[in-house]
């Protein structure tokens, strides 16, 4: 019987180790050989083998200390390769979703405070989030607003307080860092569809490179991603909503995220279930395709705008039965995203 | 100022009117994860804090702490390395080898690796030893804390593949469920009942202990294989 160990090949006998093939005592190759171990044909040592033994009596290393060290010097080795190994691009798109979502966080409540504060001086404005972000950065105080401005109007009639110039500085720079997160989660979203073009062209190609970079980290990867029967991938994003519902009465989920791609969010309520399903197989195909040959298939796309050509030509009008109202309405739910 | 070894590499130190357990630093001058670093009779002690450490808390618990200074030891669960450095510390002449499963967390225990030469980082799961047997031989002591619900079952698998006849196994029991909080006791019996089984009476069990107040819901158990 044969059995691998980080330094080699044992053959064991009835008396014991018979022979030893030793692999080359080189830190760089003897760490590889530890991230390939199911060397062909041989097992891992049984329970209650003493695999230090062996290396020295077949001479692999001289003594006790030598083994501790070479042994040291190959598994850090071993464990920075594999976490190299594991900082592939996928996982940067991931950490740019997921700063999408903390500067979305951050914006919203920074945005809220803008509106109180800057609400004092000019309640009448109605603007919000970035809008008003931008308007306060460029403007200041109301009575900035040029004559010409449409707001004008509103801005000289205003009930609101006066503004002093010491606070309108302090308000116009916060307004400032806003616009700042605005202008970075625009440049994020920018490299995540530029790299999305390279390492997933064919889900980008299906899901639009946004929802396929969020498929991607809501998996954990490309290749888990490209596992995941179709079925999950097309309510996958639902049970996130679905757990915050169930922890802080946010609204029940009515569907998953690729229920933001056009094609769904585009069609009447009666096809959207079909059209999810039809999408959801091919973002799982566009997977498939993009980890095992990383090349563009403009055939996916087509075959995916046949399919819903034809839902949609033998589903043109709603079901005779009217829209399922009440209990009988939980199963399509999810899938029709009729009501928001 | 005084110091009293506990057992082997593990100190009592008085300072100021306070004591304290710690480990005599094999890498003097560096704190690992900003513990306290005190001088007492001309040699450096990290200070160990039993609310960072179960091991810790089983030394205050007066728990037998069964590692010499040439032990090898397995150490399963190792995180970033907050207790492997007192191990570390405690191995003078031993190695530990430090399974851990999280790619994000082995980052940090690798660089503590660097700075250390008797740690040796072993990125797997250890539902499957089989998968590390080519590195690692058998141990003197097997260490397990890795906080899963089937905390039992690993513990065995990896003392029936590595650990030697008559070693040592140290288990922390955590309590998982959540209406346990009120009655911790009756699952730490479930669990060394579950352990029982698993081990199909190889062991001896030597001791088993509370770890509360230091780390609440949990239990530190000592446990010899019995020379067949
Ligand atoms: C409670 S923490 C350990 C803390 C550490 N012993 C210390 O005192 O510094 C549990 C660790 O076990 C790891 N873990 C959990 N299950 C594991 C498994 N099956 N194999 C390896 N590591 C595991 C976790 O990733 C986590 O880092």
């Amino acid at each position: 019987m044969k059995i691998i160990t980080w330094y080699g090949i044992l053959t064991l006998e009835e008396n014991g180790v018979a022979d030893c093939e030793l692999f080359n005592k080189d830190v760089d190759e003897l760490a590889e050989g530890l991230l390939h171990q199911n060397a062909a044909g041989a097992r891992a040592p049984e329970a209650g083998f003493d695999i230090r033994a062996p290396a020295i009596s077949f001479g692999f290393v001289e003594n006790d200390r030598e083994y501790d060290s070479l042994l040291r010097d190959v598994s850090i080795r071993a464990g920075k390769l594999r976490i190299s190994r594991t900082n592939t691009p996928d996982m940067r798109i991931i950490q740019a979703v997921e700063a999408l979502d903390d500067i979305d966080d951050a914006a919203n409540a920074l945005s809220e405070r803008l509106s109180e504060w800057y609400g004092l001086h000019f309640p009448e404005l109605g603007f919000s989030s970035e809008q008003l972000a931008r308007f306060v950065k460029e403007h200041g105080a109301r009575s900035n607003i040029p004559a010409d401005d449409p707001i004008f109007e509103k801005a000289s009639s205003s009930m609101g307080a006066e503004l002093p110039p010491a606070d309108e500085e302090l308000v116009k720079q916060f307004a400032s860092n806003i616009c700042d997160l605005y202008d970075n989660r625009h440049s994020i979203e920018e490299s995540i569809v530029r790299n999305m073009g390279e390492i997933a062209p064919n889900l980008s190609n299906i899901a639009g490179p946004l929802i396929g970079a969020r498929l991607i980290s809501m998996t954990g990867g490309l290749e888990r991603l490209a596992q995941l029967p179709s079925s999950t991938v097309q309510v996958m994003g639902a049970s996130r909503a679905l757990f915050k519902h169930l922890r802080s009465r946010a609204p029940s989920p009515k569907h998953g995220l690729i229920f933001n791609h056009p094609l769904i969010k585009n069609s009447p309520w009666w096809q959207r279930g079909k059209i999810a399903r039809a999408l959801a197989a091919k973002i799982s195909l566009a997977c498939r395709t993009d980890v095992y040959s990383g090349e563009l298939s403009p055939a996916i796309k087509t075959g995916l705008e046949k399919k819903v050509n034809s839902i949609k030509s033998s589903n043109p009008k709603p079901p005779a039965r009217e829209k399922p109202s009440g209990k009988g309405r939980g199963k399509g739910n999810k899938n029709s995203g009729g009501r928001r | 100022m005084a110091v009293k070894e506990l057992s082997d590499g593990i100190f009592e130190v008085q300072k100021s009117g306070k004591r304290f357990i710690g480990t005599k630093n094999a890498v003097p001058g560096s704190a690992v994860y900003g513990e306290r670093l005190v001088e007492a009779e001309g040699d450096e002690y990290r200070i160990w804090d039993a609310r960072r450490s179960k091991l810790a808390a089983m030394v205050l618990k007066k728990m037998n702490i069964p590692i010499k200074s040439d032990s090898n030891v397995l150490y399963l669960g190792a995180a970033s390395g907050t207790t492997v450095s007192h191990v570390s510390d405690i191995l003078t002449d031993g190695l530990v080898y430090a399974v851990e499963f999280s790619p994000r967390t082995m980052r940090e225990l690798i660089q503590l690796c660097d700075t250390r030469l008797n740690i040796i980082p072993i990125l797997a799961d250890a539902n499957h030893p089989a998968s590390y047997a080519h590195i690692v031989e058998q141990v003197d002591v097997v260490f397990q804390d890795v906080a899963q619900p089937n905390q039992a079952q690993i513990a065995a698998v990896n003392c029936e593949q590595f650990l030697k006849g008559d070693g040592h196994l140290l288990l922390s029991i955590k309590a998982r469920s959540i209406d346990t909080v009120a009655n911790p006791g009756k699952v730490f019996k479930e669990e060394v009942k579950k352990l029982e089984k698993e081990f199909d009476t190889k062991f001896q069990i030597l001791k088993k202990q509370d770890l509360a107040p230091f780390h609440d819901d949990h239990l530190g158990l000592i446990a010899q294989k019995l020379l067949r």
